[in-house]
């Protein structure tokens, strides 16, 4: 057409030539298209950076997150824009739920579950579908264990005070509250109007409100510790529920030589020179018996028995948490330890010992279900427009035999109703109720008060309930964190009733 | 002269002069092609009312209807005029322009707001302005010009009108992201390169088609390359530094390549020698490596380019968002008003009103919809290829293919940018784009187009005296 013959032109032919070349380029461009349009549509259509994926989020309301009794813990308000931003029912969730906002990210099962709770989780189908419907996403609505109930008991019952209280279902792993304080307002994070004054004023408060101190904290475990020593000592056979020591009685008055390091025991003048077993040794907290029993049971296997119990790496859990050490591995002899000296001193919990609350709720935990350590889990299930997915219990260790955690077992149950038990932790017991615990008193090497702690149980005989409770330079174990534990087992019995 | 483009004038005999009598004739083609473009624009606007209420009504119907008043205007001022002039051209700039329209009217209206007494206009209206001004120019160009002489007898004058004009913004203009590119003049801002371009066009038609028997018959050899007279190489050489130019001082890379583009393809339709295309493109490849070496903003521009999501969030961040825009159009896209996802209120891509309307349209028409807008501007470039094909001499020949080539090659610049097929350029979407001084100056390409297709218009003149006299010494060869 562009060339005819009477009017051939020399110019017509390049014209032509041209016109070929920009239909070539254009049909470049049309592949290109295509390429993009189609070929990596799918999956670019899933970017983090795609704005599709992050209005979802602001528009689609997310799932709800719902305590164990129903209480629905989480709203989706609307700002000036109308998008949709989260509130939380109270502060004391805040460390467990997290918050999910546009500007400061995710924390929290908000994080661990975004792309359930967002309605994004992988589902090609609905994506293939998204543009045809009218509500494509499908947020999911998470089910837990926790109670809000006993989460509150537990915030209020750390009071002013910084610390943690764990509690779970020893027989299944559920944890029942997951407390840390001081807790913060995580409403005021996701909503746009105060976020940035709120969320500063958090990162700058040096009482550290925005740390998970249950998860995330790591303390000196002092006494508590040596329920660890008893696992590791028993479970290897290196003692047996009557071991005593012969050195022991000797050194109450000055002191145990360990390679020219003396290990001074706590007070307890009351047990005079009698030779203490397991039960009386923990009983009256006795450091010399448990620096005694570390040395016979050896770093490795002191080392080993804690890594059952989840000790050296994370906790696979729902939530991130720190992973507790009995050594920080920085010696050379069995286990990691420097020396004899380290290791007697970690088997009462004062070497280079750090652990998270949590990590000491599942020592309790271990022992309450037999020697058996059950996976934690705080989402018991996934519900959404498609029926539902439970997480069930699952095992995560069998730690040590069912007569060697009995043994143990009555061993704590003495720390808490014996006479001179009750002594050391005044307040755990709860009425009507055989209970089992152990309380430690952190020495922080003279930076201030020590660590209150308390671990335990109950009822003794077929636990329902593991606790620990971490109250930060709050004094003795026996004086804090024992009160609180038995406060919120007999609230947490109370509640199973 | 606007008046000339009046429809509604009623009264034909006073109309000026310079139109000479009044001969109505139809336009059946276009008449039929604008029906359709109204159906389609009138259905997108209804999808678009459906995408952003809801409801299944046209959104905001005045703006559209007033597009659709214009183009209906300037068909019958067309017909009244009583032109022989292309029929499919403003049917399809009309649709493009159409399209224009329901995007701006869908995106943000407050990515531009002016303020006319006392009330705000936003983006869809300030582009409709836009848009009727350019409909209006068009036709009246169309119409109105019947002689080339103005062109043809000036092209030193227009070249160095263009160097002025560069060397204003060079000088005087403002800088807008790193990049010297527009000119303030009073109230008035706009783009000199837009213009520039046409200018180049005109001056390079005359000097092609002036030159063009001594270019394609004379030779200088080297080894055994087979060269035209090196002084006749000067312009090339001075397009090329021109070209360079733009791209250290303005830092418009998008102007530069459609410039040197154009430049190389008018040197080729004129002389068929594909010698010059292949040094001129060796040349500006060696510029640009060696800009790319010196200038930092060039080499960012190319590493973009070559890996945009390396900085998903900071550099590549355009380019990626368009990619993503593309991507969730898919094949038939997500519909007009449906896509282009905001986040905290903003759309998703900067400047996309300017710089990625092919995105946007991309996303909310699909790839299906991509093409037939590339389609669209093919045509424009086949309708203004087939107008220098078909012209009557060698200067209506070039100015024609240049005129459709600047179109072309800059919505390909573009396109190119959005699809990471190029480096992204700064370069507007003819007819698509927001923007005043893009839509009059490509308003201008059309209504010389358009002026340049009637048969009717003045014959040209017979060849000068000069070209007589060279070639009585060496004969042109047959036609």
């Amino acid at each position: 057409m562009l060339v005819t013959g009477t009017r051939k032109r020399p110019l017509g032919r390049t014209i032509v030539h041209v016109a070929v070349v920009l239909a070539l380029a254009f049909g470049v461009l049309a592949g290109a298209g295509g390429y993009w349009a189609v070929v990596r549509s799918s999956d670019l259509s899933q970017s983090p950076y795609d704005p599709a994926v992050i209005a979802a989020s602001r528009r689609v309301p997310r799932g709800d997150i719902i305590d164990r009794d129903g209480n629905v813990l989480t709203h989706n308000e609307k700002d000036a824009n109308g998008e949709l931003y989260r509130s939380y029912s109270g502060d004391e969730i805040s460390h467990v739920v997290g918050y999910a906002s546009p500007r400061y990210g995710r924390v929290g099962l908000e994080l661990a579950y975004d792309a359930e709770l967002s309605g994004l989780a992988g589902d090609p189908l609905a994506d293939a579908l998204r543009k045809f419907g009218t509500n494509p996403y499908d947020p999911k609505d998470l089910h837990l264990s926790m109670s809000w109930d006993l989460q509150r008991a537990s915030v209020s019952a750390l009071g002013s005070h910084r610390g943690a209280v764990v509690m779970l279902d020893p027989r299944n792993g559920e944890v029942l509250a997951l407390a840390s304080t001081p807790t913060y307002d995580a409403s005021a994070i996701t909503n746009p109007a105060t976020a940035d004054r709120a969320f500063q004023s958090l990162r700058d408060d040096a009482a550290q409100p925005l740390l998970p101190r249950a998860t995330l904290g790591r303390y000196v475990p002092g006494s508590v510790f040596k329920i660890v020593t008893a696992i590791a000592g028993l479970g290897s056979r290196a003692i047996t529920p009557d071991t005593t020591y012969k050195e022991q009685p000797p050194a109450e008055k000055d002191g145990l030589l360990v390679e020219g390091f003396r290990i001074r025991d706590g007070h307890h003048p009351q047990t005079g020179d009698a030779l203490l077993d397991l039960t009386s040794a923990t009983e009256v907290s006795c450091n010399i018996w448990y620096a005694l029993t570390g040395l016979e049971t050896g770093g490795e296997q002191l080392v080993a028995y804690a890594d059952r119990l989840g000790f050296g790496s994370s906790i696979p859990f729902d939530l991130p948490t720190a992973p507790s050490q009995v050594t920080n591995e920085s010696g050379s002899a069995p286990g990691g330890f420097v020396d004899d000296v380290e290791l007697a001193n970690a088997a009462y919990g004062q070497g280079e010992t750090f652990v998270t609350p949590f990590q000491m709720a599942l020592v309790a935990s271990t022992i309450a279900n037999g020697g058996d350590l059950m996976k934690p889990r705080i989402v018991t299930s996934i519900s959404g427009r498609n029926g539902s997915r439970q997480i069930g219990p699952s095992p995560m260790a069998h730690v040590l035999a069912p007569n060697d955690a009995a043994a143990i077992n009555r061993a704590m149950v003495r720390a808490v109703e014996g006479p001179l038990g009750r002594q050391f932790t005044t307040g755990a017991k709860v009425p009507g109720v055989t209970t089992a615990g152990k309380s430690g008193t952190a020495e922080l090497g003279g930076r201030g008060e020590p660590h209150s702690w308390f671990i335990g149980f109950a009822p003794a005989e077929s636990p329902t309930v593991a606790i620990a409770v971490l109250v930060e330079q709050a004094g003795r174990g026996a004086e804090v964190a024992a009160p609180i534990a038995g406060r919120l087992l007999a609230k947490a019995l109370e509640t199973q009733r | 002269m606007t008046g000339a483009s009046r429809p509604a004038a009623p009264r034909p005999v006073e109309l000026p002069r310079i139109l000479g009598d009044i001969h109505p004739r139809p336009r059946w083609t276009e008449t039929r092609l604008l029906l359709v473009v109204a159906v389609a624009l009138v259905v997108g606007s209804i999808s678009l009312g459906a995408g952003l209420t809801g409801r299944l009504a046209p959104y905001e119907p005045t703006l559209l209807v007033i597009y659709l008043v214009t183009l209906a205007g300037a068909h019958v001022a067309n017909v009244l005029a009583g032109r022989r002039s292309d029929e499919v051209l403003l049917p399809v700039v009309g649709l493009l322009g159409g399209i224009s329209l329901l995007l701006m009217q869908r995106l943000p209206q407050d990515l531009v707001t002016i303020d006319v007494a006392g009330s705000t206009l936003g983006l869809g209206a300030v582009q409709l302005i836009w848009l009727v001004l350019a409909i209006i120019v068009a036709t009246t160009l169309g119409i109105v010009v019947r002689s080339d002489s103005w062109l043809r007898q000036y092209k030193y004058t227009w070249a160095a009108a263009g160097i002025a004009l560069l060397l204003l913004t060079f000088v005087f203009g403002t800088d807008v992201a790193g990049q010297r590119l527009s000119l303030r003049i009073g109230p008035f801002a706009g783009q000199p390169s837009e213009l520039l371009k046409v200018i180049l066009v005109v001056f390079l038609a005359g000097y092609l088609s002036e030159n063009r028997s001594l270019l394609i018959e004379q030779d200088t050899r080297i080894g055994p390359i087979r060269l035209p007279p090196l002084p006749y190489l000067a312009p090339m050489v001075a397009m090329w530094a021109i070209a360079l130019l733009i791209v250290v001082v303005q830092r418009d890379l998008g102007a530069a390549l459609l410039f040197f583009a154009v430049f190389l393809a008018l040197v080729y339709a004129a002389t068929g020698r594909i010698s010059l295309v292949v040094i001129g493109a060796i040349l500006f490849f060696a510029g640009s490596a060696l800009m790319a070496n010196i200038f930092p903003h060039v080499r960012d521009r190319i590493d973009i380019w070559l890996d945009p999501f390396a900085d998903p969030l900071g550099s590549g961040y355009q380019v990626v968002q368009s990619l993503l825009a593309f991507a969730r159009g898919g094949l038939i896209g997500v519909g007009l008003g449906e896509g282009l996802p905001t986040v905290g209120g903003r759309p998703p891509i900067p400047e996309v009103h300017t710089d990625f309307p092919l995105a946007a349209l991309g996303e909310e028409l699909g790839l299906v919809g991509v093409i037939a807008i590339l389609g669209l501007f093919f045509v424009v470039i086949e309708r203004g290829l087939r107008i220098g094909a078909a012209a009557a001499d060698d200067f209506r020949a070039i100015l024609a293919t240049g005129l459709a080539l600047v179109v072309g090659v800059q919505a390909f610049i573009i396109a190119a940018g959005n699809l990471k097929v190029l480096p992204l350029t700064g370069v507007t979407l003819p007819f698509v784009s927001y923007g005043g001084s893009s839509l009059l100056v490509n308003a201008i390409v059309v209504g010389l187009l358009l002026a340049l297709s009637d048969r009717g218009v003045e014959p040209p003149p017979p060849p000068s005296g000069v070209r007589r006299w060279r070639d009585r010494l060496r004969p042109r060869r047959a036609r």
